[in-house]
Order: structure tokens, then sequence, then C-alpha cells
């Protein structure tokens, strides 16, 4: 080092500051546009992310060694308890579950008559939460299964409730979910009371998800459950994605104002369920019904 | 080189926070989470000019788009900018106590927000609410704390001590 002390440099030499500030300005927005316009850093971006997945495994060790020893911990009543509940509800699930498999026979051979599209059983597999982005305004999160597992972009995303979202952008370890209130993210759905189709839409906030383009006399009522029609060829079809919070049918809006609560744990979820099969596509030349 | 020294010291702080800002938070506490990355870097950038400047915070930047899988370019610019405003103060900083560099910390934590919420909006993204800006005083409350484990860390006798 020429310096003595670097604190002690009273003339340094080399670009000011601003010159310096000015270059790294216009490198920026050379990145920003070649990012956000052509798509051009993807690869990059896989790849700094394949060096980060270690570390993103590495923070997860302390709270999931903590979850090993508190699981390891516990009282033997609560256990007890736990498994009795869940020995009823399995009793009361299996009851319902016979219903079902006669129902999905009969729903089988009824859409044979039909003529309509079979529908194929949802593969789904088991996926941790890595990291959720620090901006709030986000509203993503990175889990740990990637291009290696087979991951594609565009899979749908539910948790035990309900959607969750979709995967986006996949690298080779992991890959990233959008979620359902992501202000980027929209949803075919269907008003399970009415029939009504309709497309939702995230708002960017926490919680709250809206339909919008559907006119004022539409028949919609709070409480309404949201499913995914499947129309889309994205999302599977009869997915429960949300309940309608509020209807604002005030006459200074061109269309109805309808607000809806996502039934899912956006927020709140380690374990996220990534929907494998692949969904056929409806078929292009349907046959309209009158 | 009597104030500090070991280029492990500043990477490894940085490492450590990189790690904090990855943690994944509820979301409901989310919109409180201080950039621990930032708050390191400009900890830095005060104590060690000459390593620490505006090409690392740029880079870190970068990291952080790369992490949060954002717009590329837009927190490497914000800490480019923030650091610069501090390169400025940098004299003042050096000497001021941490109470009172805290005070300075949230302008430039401000800075670093505001020029993010501006490539976002250039970007197409709509700003919701002001509590984005909450960050910033979780972030200056935690300065006084992340100083005193910082400067342990740097100082030579508690180092040499260890």
């Amino acid at each position: 080092m020429s310096a003595p002390h670097p604190n002690l440099t009273l003339f340094p030499r080399g670009l000011s500051a601003g010159a310096r500030l000015l270059i790294y300005l216009l490198i920026s927005i050379a990145v920003i546009t070649a990012d956000t316009r052509f798509h051009a850093l993807d690869r990059f971006r896989a790849g700094v992310n394949v060096l980060l997945y270690p570390m993103q495994t590495l923070i997860q060790t302390p709270e999931l060694t903590y979850d090993r020893v508190t699981a390891f911990f516990v009282k033997q009543a609560q256990l007890e308890r736990e498994n009795n509940a869940l020995r009823l509800s399995f009793i009361q699930y299996s009851a319902a579950m016979q219903r079902y498999r006669n129902l999905q026979l009969e729903n089988q051979r009824l859409r044979t008559l039909l003529g309509a599209q079979q529908r194929t059983p949802l593969h789904t597999r088991l996926a941790e939460i890595l990291a959720v982005p620090r901006d709030p305004y986000q509203l993503k999160a990175i889990v740990n299964l990637g291009s290696q597992q087979h991951i594609q972009p565009g899979q749908a995303v539910i948790d035990e409730a309900g959607l969750l979202g979709q995967v986006t952008r996949v690298y080779p370890y992991s890959s990233e979910i959008t979620l359902l209130t992501n202000k980027d993210q929209s949803v075919p759905v269907l008003i399970q009371r009415t029939g009504q189709r309709a497309i939702m839409f995230g708002t960017g906030i926490n919680d709250t998800v809206e339909i919008r383009y559907l006119p004022h006399n539409t028949d919609v009522r709070t409480g309404d459950l949201l499913v995914t029609s499947g129309i889309d060829g994205v999302y599977p079809s009869g997915l429960t994605v949300a309940r309608v919070n509020q209807i604002d049918l005030s006459g200074s809006r061109a269309f109805a104002h309808i607000e809806c609560k996502p039934v899912a744990a956006v927020d709140r979820n380690r374990q996220v369920l990534i929907i494998d099969a692949a969904i056929p596509a409806p078929a292009p030349t349907k046959t309209e019904k009158h | 080189m009597q104030l500090s020294h070991s280029g492990t010291v500043i990477a490894g702080s940085l490492l450590v926070a990189l790690a904090f800002n990855l943690l994944p938070w509820s979301v409901n506490w989310l919109w409180l989470r201080p950039d621990f990355l930032l708050l390191v870097t400009l900890y830095w950038v005060i104590y060690q000019p000459s390593r620490i400047g505006m090409g690392t915070a740029w880079w870190l930047g970068l990291l952080v788009d790369l992490t949060d899988g954002g717009i590329l370019g837009q927190h490497a610019l914000a800490y480019a900018m923030s650091v610069f405003v501090l390169l400025l103060l940098q004299r003042r900083m050096f000497n001021f106590p941490p109470w009172q560099q805290a005070s300075h910390i949230v302008g430039l934590l401000l800075i670093e927000q505001s020029v993010c919420v501006l490539i976002a909006t250039f970007v197409g993204d709509a700003f919701h609410t002001l509590q984005y800006f909450a960050a910033i005083v979780t972030g200056a409350i935690c300065w006084i704390p992340l100083w005193s484990i910082l400067h342990r860390l740097r100082t030579p006798e508690t180092a040499e001590a260890q």
C-alpha cells in the first residue's frame, strides 16, 4: 500500500465521489433496463442463486434444530391428546373419503357419458420456504425445490387450505413463488355458489385480493367461496382460492368492487405443496352449451 | 494500520448481515424488518472508507436484488446513492457518538428507500402505503446495538483479548 494510513489520505487521487456516483447510476440504469425490458440477465440470476443456495439452507439450520429439539421434548400427555384428536379426525375423514371415492367414480362415469374431459388427480410435492424477500411489496417466497427436482415455471402452489400462488422463476436448486396477493398475479376463478366466472387480481396488499370487471348486477354475496375455474390451463380447477369479504356497489365505479380474503395462509406457511401433474388444457374447440 | 485490519471481520459481518436479511420472517412483521446489510455497510463506510465504498455497496445491493428476485439494479443504485451521501458526511460521522450517528442514519435509510420506490415506480410498480418507511425507524433503533457489536469486533484491544 502506498498510503501510510488509509484514514489519513487527505487528498485521495482518482475520480471524485460525484463522478463515481454518475458511473454507478449509468450502470444501474443499464442493468435495470436489461433486466426489466429484455430479461437478459436471467441466467446470471440463476447462477448466483445456485451459489446462494447453501447459505439459505444454512440459515435454516438453527430454526430446524430448535424445532427438532422442542419436538423431542413434547409431553406424553400432549402427544396423547394430539393423537386422539388426529384419530377422531381420521375417522371422520375416512367416512367422507368413502363417499368421495364413490362420487369420483360416479362423476367419471357421467363425464364419459357426456363426452367431457376427464379430471386427472393432482400430484403434489412438499416444498419448504427458504426465504422471504425483505421488500414487503414483493409478496414472493423462495422454496427449496428447483429445476433439478423438475419444477417448472407456471406450476400452481397450494397449502392445506387453498391456492397460494404460482412458481414464477426456477433456479437449479430453488424456485421463486409469486403469492396470490402479488399485484402482478391474477387467477381465473368461479363463484362456487352461482358458477359465475371472474378474474381475481392481487392487490399488492397482504391478505387482500379483488375481483375486477364484474357488473353491478352480478349475484355476489359476502362469504361466497371462490374456486379456480381451470379455464386458463394453468391452475387445476376446483382449488379453493378466497372468500368474498367486502362488496362495494357504489355507482361511482364502472364495475363492482369486490374485495376477497385468500383462504390459504398466504403469509404464515413454512411448508407448501407444489402441484406436479401437467394440467390438460381444455379442448380449444369446445361446443357451446346453451 | 492500528485501528482495524482484517478484511475477514468486514466480510464476515457483511455475510452475517446478509444472512439476517434472508431469514424467513412472518409477512405480518416484514415491514418492520430493518435492512441489516445496509446498516453494516454504512458502518464500514464510516470507519473503513478506503475499503468499503460505493463500489462494494453497489455490488451488495445487486446481491440483495438477486436474493429478493426483484428488479435487478434497484437496490444496487439505492445502496450506492446512500453510501455516496454518507461519503460526503464521512469525516463528521467518524467523530460522532453512535446516537448522533443514528439520527443521520435515518436520513441515509430514507434516501435508500426513496430511491427504491422511485425505481419501482419507473418500472411500473405502484406504491401503496407509508408503512414501507417503518423499516427506517427500526433500522435506526438497531444502529446502536449494531454499532457496539461491530465496534467491539473492530477495536484491537478486545479483539486481542478474545
